[in-house]
């Protein structure tokens, strides 16, 4: 006879609260292993396969591709991979941050409301969303163009030369990327600062004195989990995107996503793509891992 | 399975055999046909079209190789990769027998050198890439790679395209090499060569063919690496738009037809190969896209216009200059390097 | 309301201007005579009307909504079973510190990688089930497997702002669990499972390279007709299609609330 336990109000014994627990989780993990994590494995193994003559996949196992990726390709030793690794991080970090930056502010004046106008305008910070990316982008193109206000401005100011148009260039990269990436920081940060409890804020404002040490010990820690996810859910799409930046920036600069496209696409090499895409994810994974870290630390204050 | 399932998929079954008995699946670039021949294929052979798009050679490729060979029956694709889809088994030799219009092709285009005596494929409409430029704005002559590959050369802003092979490819052919070439010196020579074309203060970056046209169209360039069917178009447009093989010569490309390993109707398929190969309908589809059609038999009856203009049937002088671009098979990955490395420094 | 920090607003109106002047342009384009939007050519409803009469858009946009609306109902409910699941049972860490990483596997996986993935899955199941011919439910079982990540991190979020001695005190009042559910967990969550299920659909609508190695030739969606085109150049239809979707959504949003609103009278 199991050992009885309560929890959260409920007396019940351990295997009847996993099983409990297992008919709750049992479909998505299933469904997930099914059509996600098989065949993943599968590309795993994918990745130390050679490429065939003719774009094929000979299954001839190999370290090469992870050479590769270390930047021993057929040219020699070169710092390439690791530039393309770099560039990405940068842009997810910065554009990230950025969103972080908009997304607060927005999240409070949203919650600000009554809880009916509430879901209207998060409903409002979605809508753009349901545009396509692309079309989107081209928008911002048409809109950066040498023609339009917004450059003719900045060459008033003296920023570019005359006729000259704000893209491609860094800022209208960024300009899209944020304006893409937006809508996925705000809507988890939000659901975190919605249940802010504002006594404690009214605490801290007596116990600190400065606004940025209110902030960070009341605000931010309360709003961790919130904030967690919208790092992630910016941060990672952020590192494996590549069509803004090529519309935007002139597509001068290859950045993860590209490099993995292109194995997939006219230069059929499989392996290597597997190879590079399974990096991604496990460089990804680590990043989880530390966010998580750090989130589980600031919880414990 | 359950036992009342079992009839149920059975009549979904034979309900996909019937109707794989009447229609037929194309997959193609869009905008690669005309639409009046659709209903006109359906006249002629009682057989539905329905045509399927894409944008990226390499989308149908890993379409395919992922299963996709019995979801259609024909597939037009570049000679590029013709060599590449045979080995893969992705496509079936073709029962000659049901063509009997592959007569109308022109010489220049039977037995290619990626597909002996056409076991697998036909042409569909060939041409070149090369360079557009805007004439207001450009006066030199005469049209040289140099216009994009060299800054200091460069008499305007400019567009390069971004497709590996056919861009590592030109700019070899501009430093005067074999537009195969696999030699690791070459190879990172002309590596070095569209870096430094990169970094140029004119450059606008890399764009697909029709994104470089447009940006000439709409004044942002003014001079784009483009397929010659798109710069044929813009110059419709804007009769100040030209479009010209360089110099130093540049890539000929041919669309083939191909019929699917696992086609799921075999006869229409042949039967689709050999509509688009009458003298007709190849000239009424030529006269639609405005790209040149390889069918001799079609040439009378194709718009005078398109037949002077050198953009889309160039004169023999140019013709020698344009050159096939060949599956290096296992140098390839040399290439790969070499175009990874033009876009990360 | 409360008075909020001067800065508050601005910030935010910066941030909806970023969000809506694409949709402006898109807008101003599809109004526009000419082809090439540079200039303005003068106002037409044209290009209205041939999106209207054009076939493959309609019906691409009929298969990306009743994708979208399927994918995310079924994501939505297993999403937050497995969010609810994950944080009310007391998994041993290893368990918990495994599953959180493998729910975050779509999140992190490179969209081609995810394509591929999904369709080698599919091109296995199909030797026994054919009902996974690539067509409208592997389109609808793809983006379910990566919208159902997206929603269990939302409502994960969410649900660990609930105080647990909350859930105590509603077992004291409600004797079946049911009960607790319905009246004190679902409550709390609905702005979770809300805001989540926004997000999944939102990125069924738009994603194309998954949707386009595993749709079949019938079930193309609206992202794939729309990248063919923009190779083609953007035609102003597509404009025209684009403005219309953001009216039929800021529509049914308005819809929504309004019935929302005489259903509960405040």
């Amino acid at each position: 006879m199991a050992r009885p336990i309560v929890i959260d109000g409920d007396l019940t014994t351990r295997p009847r609260l996993f099983i409990r627990g297992l008919m709750l989780i049992g479909w998505g993990l299933l469904w997930m292993a099914v059509f996600l994590y098989a065949p993943l494995v599968g590309l795993g193994a994918l990745s130390a396969a050679t490429r065939g003559e003719y774009g094929g996949v000979e299954w001839t196992l190999t370290t090469a591709n992870l050479w590769r990726l270390a930047g021993y390709d057929e040219l020699g030793f070169s710092y390439n991979n690791l530039l393309i690794l770099w560039r990405s991080v940068w842009l997810a970090a910065v554009t990230t941050g950025i969103c972080l930056a908009l997304a607060f502010p927005m999240a409070f004046w949203i919650a600000n409301h009554r809880p009916r106008v509430r879901h209207l305008l998060l409903a409002l910070v979605m809508v753009p969303s349901c545009v396509n990316l692309v079309i989107r982008t081209y928008a911002w193109q048409q809109l950066l163009g040498g023609q339009m206000p917004p450059a003719w401005l900045a060459s008033q100011l003296g920023l570019i030369p005359p006729g000259g148009a704000l893209y491609p260039s860094g800022f209208a990269v960024y300009l899209g990327m944020v304006s893409c990436m937006l809508p996925f920081t705000v809507l988890p940060l939000y659901t975190s600062i919605e249940r802010l409890d504002w006594n404690l804020v009214e605490a801290a404002r007596d116990l600190y004195g400065g606004r940025l040490r209110v902030f960070r010990h009341a605000i931010v820690s309360q709003c961790m989990p919130g904030l967690i996810a919208a790092t992630i859910l910016t941060f990672i799409p952020s590192l494996g995107m590549f069509v803004v930046p090529d519309l935007l920036g002139g597509a001068k600069f290859m950045l993860v996503g590209n490099l993995i496209q292109l194995q997939f696409g006219s230069m059929s090499d499989w392996p290597f793509g597997a190879a590079a895409g399974v990096f991604l994810i496990v460089a990804s994974l680590l990043a989880l891992v530390g966010l998580r870290a750090v989130s589980e630390r600031t919880e414990g204050r | 399975m359950p036992s009342p399932a079992r009839p149920l998929i059975a009549l979904l079954i034979a309900a996909s055999a019937l109707s794989a008995g009447e229609s037929v699946t194309a997959f193609m670039y869009s905008e690669y046909i005309d639409p009046s021949l659709v209903a006109e294929f359906t006249k002629r052979t009682g057989y539905d079209l329905k045509i399927e798009v894409y944008e990226a050679q390499e989308d149908m490729i890993a379409k395919l190789q992922t299963g996709g060979t019995d979801q259609y029956d024909v597939v037009v694709a570049t000679d590029v990769i013709i060599k590449q889809m045979i080995a893969l088994k992705l496509v079936q030799p073709l029962d000659q027998q049901l063509i009997p219009n592959r007569a109308n092709v022109a010489k220049t285009w039977l037995n290619p050198p990626f597909d002996a005596n056409n076991q697998y494929t036909y042409p569909y409409f060939w041409g070149s890439v090369g360079i557009m430029y805007d004439t207001n704005k450009v006066k030199a002559s005469p049209c040289s790679w140099k216009w994009v590959l060299d800054p200091a050369a460069a008499p305007g802003p400019y567009v390069l395209l971004d497709e590996a092979k056919t861009m590592l490819g030109c700019t070899l052919l501009a430093m005067g090499k074999d537009i195969n070439s696999v030699d690791l010196a070459e190879v990172r020579a002309a590596k070095d060569k569209l870096v430094a074309a990169k970094k140029g203060a004119k450059c606008l970056g890399f764009d697909s063919g029709t994104g470089g046209k447009n940006k000439v169209l709409a004044g942002e360039a003014a001079v784009a690496v483009v397929f010659n069917g798109d710069a044929a178009r813009a110059a419709l447009e804007k009769p100040n738009l030209r479009y010209e093989v360089p110099v130093e010569g540049g890539n000929l490309w041919v669309d083939v037809m191909l019929v699917t390993s696992k086609a799921p109707n075999k006869k229409g398929a042949h039967a689709l190969v050999n509509f688009l190969l009458d003298a007709d309908i190849a000239a009424r589809n030529a006269n639609f896209i405005h790209y040149a059609s390889p069918i001799e038999a079609a040439l009378p009856k194709i718009t005078p216009e398109d037949l002077k203009n050198p953009a889309i049937y160039p004169p023999a002088a140019v013709m020698s200059k344009l050159l096939y671009l060949q599956d290096l098979g296992k140098a390839s990955k040399l290439w790969d390097s070499a175009w990874t490395a033009v876009k990360s420094e | 309301m409360r008075r909020l920090a001067w800065w508050i607003a601005p910030a935010t109106f910066a941030g909806l201007f970023l969000l809506y002047v694409p949709l402006a342009a898109v807008a101003v384009l599809s109004f526009n005579a000419t082809r090439h939007g540079q200039s303005w050519g003068g106002f037409t409803w044209d290009w209205y009307v041939r999106m209207a009469h054009n076939q493959a858009i309609l019906e691409a946009a009929w298969n990306t909504l009743v994708v979208g609306l399927l994918s995310t109902a079924i994501a939505t409910v297993l999403g937050t079973l497995l969010a609810v699941g994950l944080a009310r049972i007391p998994w041993p860490r290893w368990f918990r510190r495994g599953s959180d990483l493998a729910i975050n596997l779509p999140v992190v996986t490179p969209d081609i990688l995810l394509a591929i993935a999904l369709v080698g899955a599919f091109a296995v199941l199909r030797e026994w089930w054919p009902v996974f011919k690539p067509g409208m439910i592997t389109l609808v079982v793809a983006h379910t497997t990566f919208q159902i990540s997206f929603v269990c991190l939302v409502v994960t979020s969410r649900l660990v702002t609930i105080p647990r001695d909350q859930i105590e005190a509603a077992r004291d009042l409600y004797a079946s669990r049911w009960g607790l559910w319905w009246r004190v967990l679902l409550p709390q969550l609905a702005p979770g499972i809300v805001a989540g299920a926004l997000l999944a659909f939102t990125i069924s609508l738009d994603d194309f390279v998954v949707s386009f190695f595993v749709t079949g030739p019938d079930s193309t969606t609206l992202p794939i007709l729309i990248y063919a085109s923009v190779r083609r150049g953007v035609t102003p239809e597509i404009h025209a299609l684009s403005t219309v979707i953001v009216a039929a959504t800021m529509l049914a949003i308005l819809a929504v609330s309004v019935i929302h609103k005489r259903h509960q009278p405040e």
